[in-house]
């Protein structure tokens, strides 16, 4: 297993140095000068061209790839053009923000859609199921800052319970969790409802009742393990997505985290700040997506053996 | 069930925070209520007598990115530099014709000759870091020579170098006479540094001003909190001076990118000023009795233009038929519900010189028809491509402009995309007409020059033509002031004439803040000035 976790570690290397290249490549074809962006409106051309030679930005592409490669085999990530601050120091100074509104987010997601999920499943076909399946297709079609808005104007400006945004106590996360969370639980919502029936057929189901196992029981212990292993998966893909994908909810909150981060460095063409936070972001994947892994075998004993193997 | 099912996810969630908060004390939730009286003997024009509040905080639109005075251009960061920082020189935002340019730290200066410069600077100042370490020519010296190396050259162009005579007097070169020279000084990123601070390797050296605010916290994409110093050299200074102290204790910055949330946490008192509030959500500040909406003339003139080196642009009576085409009345209701001046040259309105009698290009299609026919068009027929930056007000310009082209036989097609890439397409003359905006409002040299001078960096209409520059050049030397008030009128009749550039309108500026907010002054083009505002008790 440890070996298994090792492998899957080491392969984070092309990772890396496929997604740097392909966001200096993408970066480059995208247009727009840095220089130009950081000189200000009353820049002469000598002093564009200065911030350009200083920058190195006048160097082949090939040339400004490597250079950023060397300084990240030393740990060194570069500066941004834009704060001129310490790109990893930006970016784990953001973590935590978006850390905290992707695990409450995740959390709120997983504490509804699961029982609704498996409520709904048990009653498949019945009004009761179609309820359930009202929610989830509001959940994936409302836009995220639409109810973002909406949240504030009703729990903030009229109830007054909770700020309109900014990072402060757990009061403000509460709305920004619920705004990501509300879409995440309609598409968990439909994962585990699929996965149940698919699982309330198989004839185990039968067997565990026979053997005289409560419904409850019967669902819970014999159904729902089962039927984990998918809604683990979209679970740890809907995080992935909240690490880099809130932008909008944490422009809406006025939330400080990396979402926000990479949209504005994007528009400032700064690209030390793009390249390492995207990186940080395809490290963060890896390991969750490693994470998962290792959950399913918790869950499932054939999954820990195959591990075992490959390992 | 439910109960237990709300104490499971109020536990998760505090735990998850306890996790994830990480170090950082960060300030939310409702502005700091505490009320205190104004120090007492500073002010003189009622400050002293009522009650404020302890905070004052800012809702901005952009985020703050760089504080290091002389290595960031943004408007955001020199609004807080200017209450921790001060400049020789300072720019009061007079009307048209006034004295713009007061004495600040310098409190007199003198042209020796064409090149060269006498200032005299105040003997009482001290930098805020705790010594109180006296402000002397040599900190002058030190700040203008080390703004040569940095971003802000440009804003420096034409300095060649400091000569100190004493502590409190410095010679300034320059390589050529220049009447707005000792304007430039008035520039915050020019704002006088401590040069003992970077000799002695303080940590991030140039936070240390002295101004009547200090840095305590910043927060990268959180807030900005500056504090009043408590022993401020102009203490004594009577409220209602420029240089005078603060009043409010904590003066904090808070950034609101999204605008509908920026307005909703004024309304519900978590800050105190919305800047830059959304034009199409006015009508619910105003009828919000807690909320001021304030409106006044801007400086920020948005345009649209043409690369006059690409054909058929390169044709001014062509340029002209379109500026007649163009229907600005309808461009100012669509961009920003007639919140706006139209005008006719060039200038950002209340700069020196502003003249805007010259004929111009009102909409007239008749006019437009006839002057395509002069230009060898007479049924149009022309296809071209309007770029412009996404977004409100450009998208809704260009939509109009594009309907109005199309009456007189022009094809356009629109060609958003992001200011960066319009930037570097306006630099490299890729682009045929494009929509821009300027926002000048102290130095008119950086309107004709970076604009309209051949090779001017900012010169995206490419635009090329020796007797501009000519009058340019006189604008911006000439000692006589009749015949540069001449000239200066001149020049705008001139390039309006020539057309690389129809000028649309003036935007408003317009911001929201609690009813109970003094002591502010507001700059057209949005460099607020905060020192002396707090929220009255």
């Amino acid at each position: 297993m440890l070996r298994y976790i090792l492998k899957r570690l080491v392969m984070l290397i092309p990772v890396i140095l496929v997604t740097s290249f392909l966001i200096f490549w993408a970066m480059s074809l995208t247009g727009g000068d840095p220089a130009l962006m950081l000189a200000g409106d009353n820049a002469k051309p000598e002093q564009i061209e200065q911030i350009r030679e200083e920058l190195g930005l006048n160097d082949p592409f090939i040339v400004r790839y490597g250079n950023y490669m060397k300084g990240m085999l030393i740990g060194d990530m570069g500066k941004s053009y834009v704060t001129k601050r310490d790109v990893f120091k930006t970016f784990m100074e953001r973590l935590p923000n978006t850390l905290m509104l992707g695990g409450a987010a995740v959390l709120i997601a997983v504490v509804v859609s699961l029982p609704l999920g498996i409520y709904t499943a048990i009653h498949q076909n019945t009004w009761k199921d179609t309820a359930g399946m009202i929610f989830a297709l509001f959940g994936t079609s409302m836009p995220n800052f639409w109810l973002g808005l909406m949240l504030i104007i009703l729990f903030s400006l009229k109830l007054g319970l909770f700020p309109t945004g900014g990072k402060g106590g757990l009061d403000s996360l509460v709305l920004p969790a619920v705004t990501v969370g509300f879409g995440l639980a309609a598409l968990i919502t439909r994962t585990t409802r699929s996965s149940m029936l698919d699982v309330l057929r198989q004839d185990y189901m039968t067997t565990a009742r026979a053997k005289g196992c409560s419904e409850k029981q019967v669902i819970t212990v014999h159904g729902l393990k089962n039927a984990l292993i998918p809604i683990i998966t979209a679970i740890g893909l809907q995080m992935s997505l909240v690490i880099t994908g809130s932008v909008l909810a944490e422009t809406v909150f006025s939330w400080p985290g990396i979402g926000r981060l990479v949209y504005d460095s994007i528009s400032k063409r700064d690209i030390p700040m793009v390249t390492g936070a995207i990186i940080m972001c395809s490290i963060l994947m890896c390991i969750i997506n490693l994470v998962v892994d290792l959950i399913y075998a918790f869950f499932d004993p054939r999954i820990k053996a195959q591990y075992s193997k490959k390992g | 069930m439910r109960k237990r099912l709300a104490l499971i996810l109020s536990a998760a969630m505090l735990t998850v925070s306890l996790v994830g908060c990480g170090g950082g004390n960060s300030s939310n939730g409702n502005s700091a209520g505490t009320t205190k009286s104004a120090d007492s003997g500073n002010t003189s024009d009622g400050a002293s007598a009522v009650g404020h509040k302890e905070s004052l905080i800012i809702g901005t639109d952009t985020d703050i990115n760089n504080l290091d005075l002389q290595k960031q251009q943004d408007q955001i960061n020199n609004i807080i530099l200017k209450n921790t920082h001060q400049t020789l020189v300072f720019f009061n935002n007079g009307s048209n014709g006034d004295v713009r340019f007061d004495p600040c730290l310098a409190t007199s200066w003198e042209f020796l000759d064409d090149t060269h410069i006498e200032m005299k600077l105040r003997d009482d100042v001290y930098f805020n870091d705790g010594a109180q370490t006296p402000m002397t020519a040599e900190d002058v010296k030190f700040t203008l020579d080390m703004a040569m190396d940095n971003m802000v050259a440009s804003v420096l162009a034409g300095y060649v170098g400091c000569t100190v005579k004493d502590d409190y007097t410095i010679e300034i070169e320059i390589e050529s006479y220049n009447n707005e020279f000792v304007q430039s000084l008035a520039s915050l990123p020019l704002a006088i540094q401590s040069k003992k601070a970077y000799d002695d390797g303080v940590e991030d050296p140039y936070y240390i001003g002295t101004g009547p605010y200090k840095f305590d916290e910043w927060v990268e994409g959180e807030y900005c909190r500056l504090v009043k110093v408590d022993d401020y050299w102009g203490n004594e200074i009577p409220a209602g001076e420029n240089l005078a102290p603060g009043v409010a204790e904590i003066l904090e910055f808070r950034p609101y990118i999204e605008a509908s949330s920026r307005v909703m946490a004024l309304q519900a008192g978590e800050i105190d000023v919305c800047v830059n509030p959304p034009i199409n959500e006015l009508q619910y500040l105003e009828e919000d009795e807690n909320i001021t909406v304030y409106e006044q003339t801007g400086t920020r003139l948005f345009y649209f233009a043409f690369n006059v080196e690409k054909e058929p642009w390169n044709n001014p009576t062509l340029r002209q038929a379109v500026a007649c085409a163009i229907d600005r009345d309808a461009v100012l209701e669509a961009a920003v519900y007639g919140k706006g001046t139209l005008q006719t040259t060039i200038l950002n309105r209340g700069l020196w010189g502003f003249y805007d009698e010259m004929e111009g290009f009102d909409y007239d299609v008749e006019r437009a028809k006839s002057l395509m026919a002069e230009a060898g068009y007479p049924d149009g027929g022309l296809s071209t491509t309007l770029s412009y930056a996404t977004g409100t007000p450009y998208e809704q310009i260009a939509t109009i402009v594009q309907a109005n082209l199309a009456d007189i036989g022009i094809t356009v097609t629109l060609e958003p995309m992001e200011t960066a890439t319009l930037k570097s397409a306006c630099v490299d003359g890729s682009q045929e007409l494009f929509l821009w905006r300027w926002n000048e409002d102290s130095k008119v040299d950086f309107v004709y020059r970076d604009l309209f001078y051949t090779g001017s960096g900012s010169n995206y209409h490419h635009y090329a033509d020796p007797k501009a520059d000519e009058m340019i050049d006189i604008v911006a030397t000439e000692k006589d002031a009749d015949k540069r008030l001449k000239t200066a009128e001149e020049l705008q009749t001139y390039l309006v004439d020539a057309c690389p550039q129809v000028p649309l309108y003036i935007a408003n500026l317009v911001i929201a803040y609690n009813k109970d907010l003094q002591g502010q002054y507001f700059y057209g083009g949005g460099n607020h000035d905060w020192r002396h505002a707090y929220i009255a008790q």
